[in-house]
């Protein structure tokens, strides 16, 4: 029998069964309780989104509000993780890395390597992507491509709530540290999800959607665009292949250039803006592998080269839309 | 707003020593009770309240310190300030900085060579012994600003400053004012190794390590100047037995130790309360002296281990009222009323 | 506070190990022969071991850039160290870390850190772990007077206080963060002042006195591990050496190193008191010193004599598993 849940209810019940599953898993984060210290109720917020609800009255301790100091909660994440722990940090926006990167950059990310393989960072960093909500610069950028270009860090943009729950049990049983990135527009959408518990595996990409005449790779909500795109291209009798790489780190290369082998065209939808994106290294590795295999140039449907606005008409203009990825598509033809 | 210039037999510049440790409230026992911190911040103010004081009283210069950063920046800085330039200049003296209790001791040598008429002391009893072995006959105005504070006086400094003015522009008579103290002398080996003012005990400890003293099951011996209930530190001890008064001639050495019969409570540190045995007690008299009774150990001053001595060592202690010139800030102010001082004959 | 021969014997010969380690990789990188960056700890031996006498393998640390010192204290392996100064494949590090990121966990050293500050925020998380793990453990966390004007620092002692963490701070001020002097760069007197302001207690300790850092690390450590919380604790110390191995140290007054080595020598001023009190003889010292020598002798031959990396290493423990 379907179960029909939400996308935050889904990453919800992935950490509760992994905290029930893993005494060593934590939560923290500002507001994942909400109410420590004040005279209202606890559990008040349940996460600024509230992702993390009800995990209070289940574990107590073990999940922790923080005070705002995203350098210092993500560190102690890291160090926790470090000295045997398995962290679940929520960083509600990505775009707030910018106060707590060495902590992830230079420090969760290079322990393995610079200890001589010695260390083990399994920690899971959960954080909010992705413009639309009319929130301006600072609450909605899609930065997963400055995390997949650190060595030592896996990235995940997970686009829905079955994925997202697969690949949050995943997070959380990897031993390498972890960005899960969580598109803020998809946080309501709802899908059949199965009740137990189940881990999808990273660097394995989902093909959403068979097709022969072109490769569509798309991450986070924009697979939900493409799907979108493709089937109002299926009717014009165009059938577009949709992969969701599931994480841009690792990243399934393979199936890409074994569609692209198949279709001959490759059109990657990236929110992220195009210098250095998702977009741009995924064009750059096809043509290296399969430039034989391609009949027509890569196209990159991506944000533009500028901050996510906050007028509803520039950002309208900013996100790619399932408009764009067919303009993109039929321009190729 | 100034009193009429100083007698014009004074030798000019009048100049006034302030003596503000940096380091104080800084030690072992904000880890082990609750000892306060006394902000830099604050000492700063208290100094510039000082020298509003000074100022008033027609004192030409105040000689300070310097220091690593904090209370001599802030005061250069203030000097540069309208409001400061309206007060009496500040100089430093030239001294190294080392962060160690010499700066302390070269830095009164200093002030002392420049010719100082009187020295403010910002401190606990650690600071205030430093000073003492240095300022000889020059009057010594105590502020507490450390953790142990039995020998300075909890005073609002704009009127310790003001009586120190006084003194150090000769409008009082300093026999009136001002109160010679007793202190105890250390010697090892034939050689003057230290005093306190308020207390000197020994310890079977070994090492005089982080100095504050905070535990007691090694403490031995405790010979004191002064022993008042109010106190707090090690002389508290000596009180709950046999009070003893500043102005008392004799002092107090009392056993202490854990096999003796009677057991005292007493606050030996701010927030610290120790249980401790307490032996035989005795007064002792001005010019007595005396060796330890036990032959190794750590001998501290004011509640500071300071001194390691061994069984070769001869150690000799002794009490006399050769300590620092102590000005009464009651008996200086009431004098300044008394003859009119603060009254009508004003620049 | 009271030490045994054998503690004492420990503490010299932890100092003395630091030292001569120090001063042979002083020697050694001047040869050419030691590649990269180097930070020396020598002068700063008492802060390292006075603090690192009270930990166990379970108790961590967080280091800095200038970590040498407290890897020895810590009880990291003297050969894998040279090793991986050389950058040898046999070093701690398999010779992908080198001076700045020595670290071996199971000794409960997190690490040599080459980002000033970085290591407060990874000891509140040691600290957070030994609370969940329950097994007593604190976590410790070495910082500079650079690092001391940090956010991350100032966050790390809000958050420690704010978790009740049994985490304690460290800060050694050497009075120079690179060519900077502490009494510019620090806005206050002592970094111990800053805290006041996050409710926990600051303690200033003279730094080149074992015995004055052994007891004041003790009492913060005991307090910690009895869920006391916090304490910032600030070594004044100094470096022998530049910032960095090459630094010509004009910022320096001429004789001020010749004269802190005189004056403020921690190991001497440790030798000077246990002779001076009869705790132990110039034999004990001389054997120690002797031994020491001979170890670091073997430990840069070994290095030396060690091959380096091959090309296969470059990709290996970048991650635990990366399909």
């Amino acid at each position: 029998m379907a179960r029909i849940i939400t996308f935050r209810e889904a990453v919800n019940e992935a950490l509760l069964q992994e905290m029930e599953r893993d005494p060593k898993v934590i939560a923290m984060g500002e507001d994942v309780i909400g109410g420590s210290g004040a005279k209202g109720e606890m559990d008040a917020w349940g996460g600024p989104f509230g992702f993390t609800k009800g995990l209070y009255g289940k574990f107590g301790d073990r999940i922790m509000d923080t005070p705002i100091t995203e350098s210092a909660f993500i560190g102690a994440a890291v160090g926790a993780a470090v000295c045997g722990m398995r962290p679940v940090a929520e960083l509600m926006y990505i775009d707030f890395m910018g106060v707590c990167f060495d902590q992830i950059f230079n420090q969760a990310a290079k322990f393995k390597y610079m200890f001589g393989g010695k260390a083990e960072t399994p920690v899971v960093i959960r954080t909010s992507i992705g413009a639309g909500l009319r929130a301006a610069s600072h609450h909605s950028q899609s930065l997963y491509p400055i995390f997949t270009h650190i060595p030592g860090l896996k990235v995940v943009v997970p686009s829905s709530p079955y994925e997202a729950k697969g690949l949050l049990i995943q997070a959380v049983r990897d031993n390498d540290p972890v960005i899960f990135c969580e598109h803020k527009s998809l946080h309501y959408i709802q899908e059949d999800v199965p009740e137990g518990s189940y881990a999808i595996p990273f660097g394995e990409a989902n093909i959403v959607r068979d097709g022969g005449d072109v490769t569509i790779v798309a991450f986070g909500l924009m697979v939900q665009k493409s799907m979108e795109a493709a089937s109002k291209l299926a009717k014009e009798g165009i059938q577009c292949e949709v992969i969701d790489p599931r994480t841009t780190s690792p990243l399934d290369l393979e199936t890409i250039v074994e569609s692209v082998e198949k279709t001959g065209y490759l059109v990657v939808v990236d929110e992220s803006n195009p210098r250095c994106s998702m977009a741009a290294d995924i064009s750059a590795q096809v043509s290296d592998q399969a430039f034989g295999s391609l009949r027509g140039p890569v196209k990159m449907v991506t944000a533009p080269h500028c901050p996510p606005p906050f007028s509803d008409v520039l950002e309208d203009l900013y996100i790619p839309s399932p408009n764009k990825i067919t303009e993109a598509i039929r321009s190729l033809k | 707003m100034r009193l009429l210039d100083p007698p014009e037999e004074l030798s000019r510049p009048i100049r006034v020593g302030i003596l503000a440790n940096p380091a104080s409230g800084r030690d072992i026992r904000r880890v082990i009770s609750k000892a306060s911190v006394f902000p830099t911040s604050e000492k700063c103010n208290m100094i510039q309240r000082l020298l509003g004081a000074l100022t008033v009283c027609g004192v030409d210069e105040a000689w300070m310190m310097p220091d690593k950063g904090g209370i001599a920046t802030v005061i250069r800085r203030f000097g540069q300030t309208l409001e400061g330039k309206r007060l009496l200049p500040v100089q430093f003296t030239e001294t190294d900085i080392m962060e160690t209790p010499d700066d302390t001791r070269l830095s009164v040598r200093a002030m002392v060579a420049a010719g100082i008429r009187a020295i403010i002391v910002l401190g606990g009893d650690g600071t205030h012994r430093l000073v003492a072995e240095e300022c000889g006959e020059i009057p010594m105005a105590t502020l507490s600003t450390g953790t142990n504070n039995s020998f300075p006086e909890l005073r609002e400094a704009t009127l310790s400053g003001l009586a120190a003015g006084l003194v150090a522009t000769a409008r009082l008579n300093l026999d009136d004012v001002t109160r010679r103290e007793k202190r105890l002398l250390v010697e090892v080996n034939g050689e003057i190794r230290g005093m306190a003012l308020v207390d000197a005990c020994i310890s079977a400890d070994m090492f005089v390590a982080a100095k504050a003293i905070w535990q007691v099951e090694q403490l031995r011996e405790l010979y004191v100047t002064f022993a008042s209930s109010e106190a707090i530190g090690l002389s508290s001890i000596a009180s709950l037995v046999h009070p003893v008064r500043r102005d008392e001639n004799h002092g107090l050495a009392v056993q202490l130790g854990p096999e003796a019969n009677q057991k005292v409570i007493a606050p030996i540190a701010p927030g610290l309360f120790a249980q401790l045995g307490v032996g035989k007690w005795n007064e002792l008299q001005l010019g007595s002296s005396w060796t330890p009774n036990i032959d190794r150990g750590v001998i501290a001053l004011d509640g500071e281990r300071e001194i390691e001595f061994r069984e070769v060592d001869k150690v000799q202690l002794s009490l006399d009222r050769l300590g620092p010139r102590v000005i009464d800030v009651s008996m200086a102010l009431g004098a300044a009323a008394k003859h009119g001082i603060m009254l009508s004959n004003l620049n | 506070m009271n030490l045994n021969e054998t503690q004492l014997l420990q503490a010299y010969r932890k100092m003395r190990q630091i030292r001569a380690f120090e001063d042979r990789v002083h020697e050694e990188f001047a040869t050419g022969e030691i590649p990269g960056f180097v930070h020396l700890y020598a002068g700063e031996e008492a802060s390292a071991v006075g603090f690192c006498m009270h930990l166990t393998d379970e108790d961590r640390i967080a280091s800095t850039h200038r970590g040498h010192g407290h890897c020895i204290a810590k009880g990291v392996e003297i050969n894998g160290m040279m090793s991986e100064i050389y950058g040898r494949r046999n070093g701690i590090c398999a010779g992908k870390g080198g001076s700045m990121h020595i670290a071996d966990l199971e000794k409960g050293m997190m690490g040599a850190n080459g980002i000033v500050g970085a290591g407060p925020p990874l000891i509140c998380g040691a600290g957070l772990a030994a609370k969940f793990q329950k097994n007593g453990a604190v976590a410790v966390a070495f910082v500079g007077d650079g690092a001391s004007n940090q956010g991350t620092t100032m966050e790390s002692l809000n958050l420690a206080s704010v978790w009740n963490l049994p985490c304690i701070f460290v800060a050694e001020n050497n009075g120079y963060a690179e060519a900077t002097s502490s009494t510019w760069s620090v806005s206050c007197e002592n970094i111990a002042d800053r805290a006041a302001a996050f409710g926990m207690p600051g303690v200033v300790v003279d730094g080149h006195d074992f015995f004055a850092v052994y007891e004041v690390a003790g009492e913060a450590i005991k307090r910690a591990r009895e869920g006391g919380g916090p304490s910032l604790i600030e070594c004044k110390l100094n470096r022998f050496y530049g910032h960095f191995e090459g630094d010509a140290q004009k910022y320096r007054l001429k004789d001020e190193v010749k004269n802190l080595k005189q004056s403020n020598d921690c190991l001497k001023k440790f030798a000077d008191k246990v002779l001076d009190q009869g705790l132990l003889n110039k034999k004990h010292l001389a054997e120690i010193d002797e031994l020491v020598a001979e170890e670091i002798d073997f430990a840069v031959n070994h290095a030396k004599s060690s091959e380096k990396p091959n090309s296969a290493d470059l990709l290996t423990d970048v991650y635990v598993n990366y399909p």
